[in-house]
């Protein structure tokens, strides 16, 4: 049993904010993902879970205890760290069993276990080696095993496949998914990239600014971001956001074209998140609006047109036989389940009908 | 002159000056190397080419000389001096490296300072001391005052090592279950190992290298090999030939030590913080 | 034990040893400088004086003024040569390759050298009857050869300098020529194109760049040469007469060999002054970035 409690957690250096105020609950065996911009206080809060760090307000639970006053020693916690922070001058081995060794652990049972985490991170023929002599990717291993060596209570991971070719990051995506389901041990991770997020997360922190902009499931923090910033962070390419007003229930763009109808009143000024693939691209006079195409861009899978929309460009996504040029003419229609309506000044969602 | 002929002149030039300075750097120890080798007749004609011998060396441990005393109050006073000075150091050096202490600029910076205080300004209250509680003439006087010597060198070359050393790996070992003296001993002493070898070598040949603390407190039992030069001042003059091969058995260590750490010695002198 | 009063633990040995053995001299010898404090007589350090040490270096010892005088000279020459030369030195060997690093490593032998073999090596040198340069100058130049260098108050010093320059040289080119390596090569590749001359590259691209690791070496070599005492001892031992007794030498000469503690901490107190103003100096250029 081991959920994570951060009770109004603050981390302040002089007057710069780390981490401001934040409560998250995060469940027993849960994959938790810290996601965020570079700088938003994911490790930092990792950190204060582990230890590393102390919090300047605010209280730290692992299951029932309070650990705020605990060495990281004692928090029973296993982290991989960005950088991998191997022991160089120890083997793959000795790295690996060095928790072990430091608790005191019986020497055979130090062997097994340390046999059974080399095969399942795939190591076993490189125990002899020094770090010095692997690849990022063997290293990254490495860094798993001795986390995995043990059974602690909480995984920490930060950033752990941030230094591996897009290739690898791929197998040891699905090797850490695997792992997590397997041995059932409460996970935070911390990663700015979206894809790893999606894929790995039970559930989702999206931080900014050291603050939890939206925290729920991958399908939730996609399909019903809270505000504007979760809306265009999360989603390649970003949501589209268009400047406009509510007239009578339509949105109007603020070129004065009626665009789509979203339901609500009136309201001077709202913004409208459409995601590229929530567009449909039709032949010019065929749908509700008539635009010029500004680029294209073919990924294979599709063809991304960006277009130009009043005084702003938008994306749209079609189907890969799409064939537009620059400065033809295309019709575009919005799918109305998926529009998202957001105050400019809040930045919050705004929910017609309620 | 072609553009070519300008630049193999210009090369030529270099190449002319640098062996030139190469040569005037080592004149004065070739000079003692040759002398050391020549019989006392030799070096009164100025040979250069001579039949060497070397029975100076084996001259300057015979008595009255006594090389040997000095060489073993050299080596043990340069050697203890290490053995205190390199664990102290590495203690407060890894503090200063890892933590933030109140006043932990102005200490630094003292301690930096304190290799300026001039050496005559140190030795005179230690000489009333010294004289005071008897430890004139003494091994363990002359190691005492030598760690004012070794020490500011040695916390800040250690310290530029485990700056070096990436914070993650010891923040690792504190998850894993460590604790602070364990990261300590287990993972910051094995990976600092080299920076604290060359720190060592580097405070023995200051230590052995000290003339003036040992010109001052020794005369008779702890006199190390620089103050034993001044054994061959004779009668009729300077005996320079046993002055060579003394000044060979103080300088030859300290060449095959310094060349081992070559890479670190001029860092190790400015202590890592001109860049 | 926690972080927080472990840190404190670990770093008092070391504050002690550095008080004990620097700062703690350095108030002792101030204390000293206020009295008597001579050595051959009863209940030093006697009475207590006043100013009246700092008043007698000041006004009576011609022998106080001539050495701050040689001092001063000693000080400025030797910097200044070895400055110049070895930033002529670093430049020659800085491009790297076979020759110049092999000479790079020559370059720590004399620094690894005692300066008191160092006098001495070069009191051997200059000997008149069977040092180096008399046998050299009796081959190439006789007039020249046969010189009594030490025993001519100018010679003497010029040795004594020449001894100092040599000792100096390699260490500071080797300071120099790290602080080269770090100008960024592609700012004098650029003015290069530029059509810049080789000295114009020089002066308006590396040496702005190097500025602040001359100033440390200018600073540190300024603190060294003021401390001077053991080529000294070693070569001179000050003379002829007094021609060559810089201030640490005269301090010892006072303090240990005549037994004057108190008046000689007070020469050495009026030494301490200058020396914290470099350290000031130093101190900030070193932690400029910092
Ligand atoms: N010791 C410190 N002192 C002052 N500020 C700090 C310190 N450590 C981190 N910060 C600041 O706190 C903020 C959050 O840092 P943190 O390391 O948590 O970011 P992050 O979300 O992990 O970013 P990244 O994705 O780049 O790793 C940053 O703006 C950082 O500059
Ligand atoms: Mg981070």
């Amino acid at each position: 049993m081991a959920e994570i409690k951060l009770e109004k957690l603050t981390k302040r250096w002089g007057d710069f904010i780390g981490v401001d105020n934040q409560t998250i609950h995060i469940h027993d065996k849960e994959f938790f993902v810290l996601l965020g911009p570079s700088g938003c206080g994911k490790t930092t809060t990792m950190r204060m879970i582990a230890g590393l760090e102390e919090p300047t307000d605010g209280e730290i639970w692992i299951g029932d205890r309070m650990v705020n006053d605990e060495l990281p020693k004692d928090r029973d916690v296993a982290m991989v760290f960005q950088n991998y922070g191997l022991y160089p001058h120890m083997t793959v081995y000795d790295n690996i069993a060095y928790p072990l060794k430091v608790r005191k652990t019986p020497p055979q049972e130090i062997e097994t276990r340390v046999a059974k985490a080399a095969e399942q991170v795939e190591l076993t023929e490189f125990l002899d080696r020094k770090p010095k002599a692997m690849s990022g990717g063997q290293r990254q291993r490495v860094a798993l095993a001795r986390a995995i060596v043990r059974t602690p209570l909480v995984f920490l991971m930060d950033e752990p496949l941030s230094n591996l070719d897009a290739k690898l990051r791929v197998t040891m995506r699905a090797e850490l998914k695997h792992l997590s389901h397997e041995l059932k041990i409460t996970t935070v991770y911390v990663t700015h990239d979206q894809i790893e997020a999606m894929t790995l997360a039970d559930r989702i922190a999206v931080m900014n600014h050291g603050v939890v902009q939206q925290l729920g499931t991958p399908d939730e923090i996609y399909n019903n971001p809270e505000n504007i910033f979760v809306a265009s962070f999360i989603g390649s390419p970003a949501m589209n956001l268009i400047q406009g007003s509510l007239l009578d229930g339509w949105f109007v763009t603020t070129g004065g074209t009626k665009l789509t109808r979203v339901g609500g009143g009136d309201k001077e000024r709202v913004v409208l998140g459409v995601r590229a693939e929530d567009f449909i691209i039709t032949d010019a006079g065929q749908g509700d609006i008539d635009v010029p195409v500004y680029a294209t861009e073919n990924t294979g899978e599709s063809v991304l047109l960006t277009i130009q929309f009043g005084k702003q460009r938008v994306s749209a996504k079609g189907d890969r036989h799409l064939d537009k040029k620059i400065d033809d003419i295309v019709g575009l229609k919005v799918k109305p389940e998926h529009l998202y309506l957001f105050d400019p000044v809040t930045e919050k969602r705004i929910r017609p009908g309620q | 002159m072609t553009g070519k002929q300008k630049k193999q002149f210009w090369n030529a030039l270099q190449v002319i000056l640098i062996l030139t300075a190469a040569f005037i750097m080592l004149i004065p120890i070739i000079w003692i190397f040759l002398a050391a080798f020549k019989t006392h007749v030799d070096v009164y004609q100025l040979k250069v080419f001579f039949t060497p011998t070397i029975e100076n060396f084996g001259t300057v441990f015979e008595s009255p000389y006594h090389l040997g005393d000095k060489l073993y109050n050299s080596t043990v006073v340069a050697g203890v001096t290490v053995l205190f000075a390199i664990p102290i150091a590495t203690c407060a050096a890894y503090s200063f490296s890892r933590f933030s202490l109140t006043g932990e600029m102005t200490m630094l910076v003292m301690i930096l300072a304190t290799q300026f205080v001039p050496a005559v300004v140190i030795i005179l209250p230690f000489f009333v001391m010294f004289r005071d509680i008897g430890l004139l003439d003494t091994r363990l006087g002359l190691i005492l005052i030598n760690l004012a010597i070794v020490m500011p060198f040695a916390i800040w070359m250690i310290k530029g090592f485990i700056d070096g050393i990436p914070i993650e790996t010891e923040e690792a070992a504190m998850v894993d279950g460590s604790t602070r003296i364990q990261v300590i001993l287990n993972i910051v002493l094995p990976m600092a190992a080299p920076g604290l070898f060359t720190a060592g070598i580097f405070c023995f040949i200051l230590a052995w290298n000290e003339f003036l603390f040992a010109l001052i407190l020794t005369n008779k039992d702890a006199v190390t090999l620089p103050i034993g030069l001044a054994l061959f001042k004779a009668e009729e003059g300077d005996l320079w030939n046993l002055l060579s091969a003394a000044g060979i058995i103080i300088m030859a260590p300290m060449f095959v030590l310094a060349l081992i750490i070559r890479k670190h010695f001029v860092q190790g002198m400015t202590m890592g913080a001109v860049r | 034990m926690r972080d927080k009063s472990l840190k404190y633990v670990l770093v008092l040995p070391a504050v002690f040893v550095v008080f004990a053995t620097a700062i703690w001299p350095l108030v002792e010898s101030l204390r000293l400088s206020f009295t008597v404090g001579r050595l051959n007589r009863p209940n030093f350090p006697q009475e207590y004086l006043g100013f009246e040490n700092y008043a007698w270096a000041f006004l009576e010892e011609p022998a106080f003024w001539n050495s701050v005088q040689v001092t001063a000279i000693y000080t400025l020459v030797t910097v200044v040569l070895t400055t110049v030369l070895a930033l002529g030195l670093a430049l020659l060997l800085s491009p790297g390759g076979r020759l110049r690093s092999t000479v790079q490593t020559l370059l720590i032998l004399p620094f690894a050298m005692s300066p008191a073999l160092i006098g001495v090596s070069f009191r051997f040198m200059f000997n008149p009857e069977f040092g180096l340069f008399d046998a050299f100058f009796s081959f190439v130049f006789p007039p020249l050869a046969h010189i009594s260098w030490l025993s001519d108050p100018t010679l003497a010093f010029a040795v004594v300098v020449m001894a100092d320059v040599w000792g100096w040289i390699p260490f500071l080119t080797l300071v120099l020529i790290g602080g080269l390596a770090s100008v960024p090569r592609d700012t004098i590749e650029a003015a290069q194109v530029d059509g810049a001359s080789g000295w114009r590259v020089f002066k308006d691209v590396t040496l702005p760049q190097l500025m602040p690791v001359l100033a440390v070496v200018i600073i540190l070599k300024t603190i060294f040469s003021l401390k001077t005492f053991d080529q000294i001892y070693m070569l001179t031992n000050g003379g002829p007469g007094t021609a060559t007794q810089t201030l640490s030498h005269y301090i010892y000469f006072s303090g240990l060999k005549y037994g004057q503690i108190g008046y000689s901490a007070s020469v050495a107190w009026l030494m301490v002054i200058p020396m914290i103003f470099l350290t000031y100096l130093y101190a900030k250029h070193m932690f400029r970035k910092g």
